[in-house]
């Protein structure tokens, strides 16, 4: 056995469990009171690790730079969304990360409109950060998506139901509502999600 | 039963951002139907997230005045939920609805002939890029979906008796069984396998399921395939590749 472990050492070594049960802590301070100084001790943990990450990934300064700066401000604006139970604060913050670079490099490549991180690792998406353990093929009547559907939010209902009612497409509902077509959008994808999560917590 | 999976070398890749965002979509849909690979991949993401921290390759020394700066900046923004609400009341001025028949179809799943296909999460994002069903040769069905500069994938139909003639492969094929089973003369698959070709294989797919089959498939290399010359050398080309 081991004694005498340097105290430098044993100092500069956060045990990852502890941390985690820190950092946890801090991360529902942001969520729940927009609390900045526990916010800023999340920053100062991850952030240059996150930073040394980056480099390795991207090889480029201002590239990781930019990873630390956007990885951050979702675990600033989406706080609310991180779930202790799920995982630890470092997997969350890493895939919001991972995420960030998948599309920072397809921005690269200049490919637009094609696949993005959302698609495949829905970390950020409001409602239903959980559609990853979705068992597929439940049962539902018309009747119950329709009462599932009176509870969105209204201006996702609005949305929906031109689109898979009165048959418009996004472009027309955009123009209908006044909203840029991105807004249109998203609404529809967080209603989707969003019956989605209904109607599996249904089940 | 799912007998085929992406390699492990696939899962970590993926899980590290580092697949083709095309290929990246296939695992992710066989992740949804698959539970084992589900779990190596949010055991792979927690392992390296811990690598993340436990990385003591970066600097501690710039960590003072670039990054007070920036959190500054990030903490003015409001939080994603603030942003979301109370705005703009007056976009809300629609009618309430009376009677809201949101067909289920629309919202998880493709139709073929009146079938409803329940599509895995991942896929269920592409319903609205995906085309209208084409009829190709023998019993096939083919409706492609839009991935921008990723090019063409396509949902195939295979109705029972439903072939593809011989064809091998000049990149590389990935196939996500959704729906069905089918053969090809190498191996029978059942919904969710994951299967992937290259030019070292010949296949002659076949579904002589009742049911027939649904699959999607994509090339990692679709320019590759829209050259003219490799749609001579391979006739059969566009059922699968376009
Ligand atoms: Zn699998």
């Amino acid at each position: 056995m081991l004694v005498g472990i340097p105290l430098e050492q044993s100092k500069s070594t956060i045990k990852p469990k502890e941390c985690a049960v820190e950092m946890s802590d801090y991360l529902v301070e942001v969520a729940q009171k927009r609390c900045k100084k526990s916010f800023a001790r999340v920053f100062n943990y991850f952030a240059p690790r996150l930073r040394s990450y980056a480099l390795k990934q991207m090889g480029n300064e201002a590239l990781a730079m930019e990873l630390v700066q956007d990885t951050m401000s979702n675990v600033w604006q989406k706080a609310h969304l991180f779930n202790a139970e799920k995982g630890s604060p470092s997997t969350w913050i890493f895939t919001i990360a991972r995420n960030i670079r998948f599309d920072m490099l397809r921005k690269l490549q200049n490919r637009k409109e094609d696949v993005c991180s959302d698609d495949l690792w829905p970390v950020l998406c409001e409602q239903t950060a959980d559609l990853n353990e979705a068992p597929l093929d439940e049962q539902v009547t018309l009747e119950q998506i329709g009462y599932l559907f009176e509870s969105l939010p209204v201006k996702q209902k609005a949305v929906i139901e031109a689109i898979y009612i009165d048959g418009k497409s996004q472009q027309e509902v955009a123009d209908e509502l006044d909203i840029p077509l991105g807004t249109v959008k998203s609404r529809t994808r967080l209603a989707l999600q969003r019956l989605k999560g209904m109607l599996q917590s249904n089940d | 039963m799912i007998r085929f999976h992406p390699s492990a070398q696939q899962l970590v890749s993926f899980v590290d951002g580092n697949l083709s965002p095309a290929v990246s979509l296939m695992v992710s849909a066989h992740c949804d139907m698959c539970s084992t690979c589900q779990r190596f991949v949010e055991q792979e993401t927690e392992r390296l997230a811990g690598s993340l921290l436990q990385d003591n390759g970066f600097k501690q020394v710039d960590l003072k005045a670039d990054y007070s700066a920036m959190i500054a900046q990030i903490t003015q923004a409001p939080s994603s939920v603030e942003a979301d609400t109370g705005l703009n009341q007056k976009e809300i001025s629609r009618k309430p609805s009376s009677k809201t028949e949101v067909s289920k179809a629309a919202i998880h799943s493709i139709e073929l002939d009146g079938r409803n296909f329940v599509l895995p999460r991942t896929l269920q994002r592409y319903i609205e890029k995906t085309g209208g069903w084409s009829s190709l040769v023998g019993k096939l069905w083919q409706a492609p979906v839009d991935l921008g500069s990723q090019g063409v994938a396509n949902f195939i139909y295979m109705a029972k008796g439903g072939s593809v003639p011989e064809h091998t492969h000049r990149g590389t094929e990935y196939t996500l069984v959704i729906n069905g089973e089918f053969s090809d003369g190498i191996n029978n698959y059942d919904s969710g396998d994951f299967i992937f070709m290259d030019g070292q294989n010949t296949h002659t797919p076949r579904s002589d399921n009742a049911q027939g089959c649904l699959v999607f498939t994509i090339v990692d290399q679709p320019l590759h395939f829209t050259s003219g010359i490799a749609r001579l050398l391979n006739p059969f080309s566009h059922l699968f590749f376009r």
